[in-house]
């Protein structure tokens, strides 16, 4: 199996795959400290207290998985057809790609994980700022977010992938049906939150269900998105 | 040594059949033309020998084995095509550096010369090249590589003549010296006629045409000279093509013995036709009787109705 070409393949441009998601999570970074400067000389202590709970949901980290949500598509958009043309078979494509999937989860969560420890050991960067340390990544010990960030980059690798091979498959077709599934499903959720109190008490129970159950729900998207990947990338077909 | 044969390899499509029952066998180490119009089945044909498509029906042996998944096979294997999607953030030193780890028979020696040869600016963005400047990185990769099964897809789209023909000359120079064997195809028939062993001529996804380029040259000649002589000497022979200019005729047929002398008395002149010529001969014939066969069932089927 010519696995190292297949991983060479998509880290060939080294910028490319690991330069740019770092550059923009630091300056990303930098933006959060600068706002949280000018709002602790500005604001005084009661705005720090504000700014690090209300930053608990920022989603300033998105600077960093946002590019790696791309990842997914771009593998199989960009990355497969080259790959076919240069005579790899799809089952060595589908298990080099699955081992750079676990390897740029694993390097961007332990990026995030060590961001988190010194964050929390500084007391926000000494600004009592949040990047690392939020809902997003996780709020428990650095473990859980160790765990917690490579699931979630995972898993978007993973279903992102398994959409743009379908996409790949059945064409706009699909997007149809997706779109539409995606909207049956969320209307219901929708409405039960504004017409339904019982609802909202459940949605509320769910949401506090605890980070295991939790870890267990996006370990579940990852088996259904690698599942259904591996399954189509095995008959997909040069366009 | 047979490289490639097919048995009734057939790609259909929801809209169309994109190859329909192709039966055709190719020797090792020859460069072989794959010649058809456009939507003829050339580019599928080489997207199922490479296993980048799957066939709908029929057979196929690659280098001894199926293509389909087959690291063997596939790994002796180059497919440049013209239609190559290559990422955005790439750029063509990207392609060749990964191209140099995928081809274990890969020259690079070789690939620099050809990058300096054909002005490939290796560090820009694949995105920002030109058509022709992308043809010269699947040139380069496909004469670099070196592999024992090489397939070029319209290969010098985009490139001025002078390119062409500096790629016309690497082919054979390279091919003397490493012999593979190489499937070419083409639009550019007369450019390559000289340097193709063999030929298949594919039109609406079946095979019109298999023939070594040796025996084509019998296969068709023209005949000019005064319209009357000219319809008297093919008289009951089946005309490929004819046209006429005043008094003057001039039509291709299929010679047999004898007709030089019978020309000669004749007071006509014959001339060999080009490969190009007989490309066109034979498919503007194949899509005229395709019409005319298309006409004779519309029309039973009114006479039922």
């Amino acid at each position: 199996m010519r696995i190292r070409n297949v991983v060479q393949l998509h880290t060939v441009n080294k910028l490319q795959a690991f330069g740019w998601p770092l550059i923009i999570m630091s300056l990303s970074l930098t933006l959060v400290l600068v706002i949280g400067a000018l709002i602790v000389n500005v604001g005084g202590a009661e705005a720090r207290e504000g700014m690090n709970e209300g930053m608990q949901y920022s989603g300033a980290i998105f600077a960093l998985l946002g590019p790696l949500i791309g990842f997914g598509f771009t593998a199989m958009g960009q990355y497969f057809p080259l790959a076919l043309g240069f005579g790899l078979t799809r089952r060595e494509f589908a298990t080099g790609t699955l081992l750079v999937f676990l390897g740029n989860a694993l390097f961007y969560a332990v990026i995030v994980t060590i961001g988190k420890v010194i964050e929390v050991a500084t007391g926000g960067f000494g600004l009592s700022v949040r990047f690392f340390d939020v809902v997003y990544t996780g709020l428990g010990e650095w473990w859980q977010t160790l765990i917690q960030t490579f699931l979630l980059i995972f898993t978007v690798m993973l279903v992102g992938a398994a959409i743009t091979t379908a996409f790949h498959r059945w064409g706009q077709s699909f997007l149809w049906i997706f779109w539409i599934a995606l909207a049956v499903l969320i209307l219901p959720v929708v409405a039960g939150f504004l017409i339904s109190e019982d609802f909202r008490a459940f949605a509320g129970q769910v949401g506090g269900m605890g980070w295991v159950p939790w870890m267990g729900v996006i370990l579940g998207f990852a088996v259904v998105g690698g599942g259904t990947w591996l399954a189509l990338v095995r008959r997909a077909q040069a366009r | 040594m047979t490289a490639i044969s097919t048995t009734g390899l057939t790609k259909r499509y929801p809209e169309v059949a994109a190859l329909d029952g192709v039966s055709v066998a190719l020797e090792e180490n020859r460069i072989h033309g794959l010649l058809g119009r456009n939507g003829a089945g050339k580019t599928t044909l080489m997207q199922l020998l490479t296993g980048q498509v799957f066939a709908t029906a029929g057979s196929m042996q690659v280098l001894g084995g199926s293509p389909v998944e087959n690291v063997e096979v596939l790994s002796q294997t180059v497919f440049i095509q013209e239609s190559q999607k290559y990422p955005d953030t790439f750029r063509a030193v990207d392609v060749l550096r990964i191209a140099a780890g995928a081809y274990p028979n890969w020259d690079q020696g070789y690939a620099d010369r050809l990058v300096e040869q054909y002005r490939l600016p290796a560090k820009r963005l694949i995105k920002k090249l030109s058509r022709g400047q992308l043809s010269a990185v699947g040139i380069v990769i496909g004469l670099a590589s070196r592999a024992p099964l090489t397939f070029f897809d319209e290969p010098y789209l985009g490139l001025d003549a002078v390119a062409r023909q500096m790629f016309f000359d690497d082919l054979l120079a390279d091919y003397t010296a490493h012999p593979r064997t190489i499937v070419l195809s083409t639009h550019h028939i007369d450019e390559v006629a000289n340097l193709l062993e063999h030929v298949v001529i594919l039109d609406q996804g079946k095979v019109l045409l298999e023939a070594d380029t040796d025996e084509l040259h019998d296969a068709a000649i023209t005949v000019s000279g005064k319209a009357t002589a000219v319809d008297a000497f093919l008289a009951g022979r089946e005309v490929l093509e004819r046209k006429t200019l005043g008094t003057l005729a001039t039509a291709t047929f299929t010679p047999r013995d004898g007709d030089e002398l019978a020309a000669r008395e004749a007071g006509l002149d014959l001339t060999p036709v080009s490969l190009q010529a007989l490309f066109v001969h034979l498919t503007t014939a194949n899509t005229a009787s395709a019409a005319a066969a298309t006409d004779t069932h519309r029309a039973s089927d009114r006479a039922i109705v």
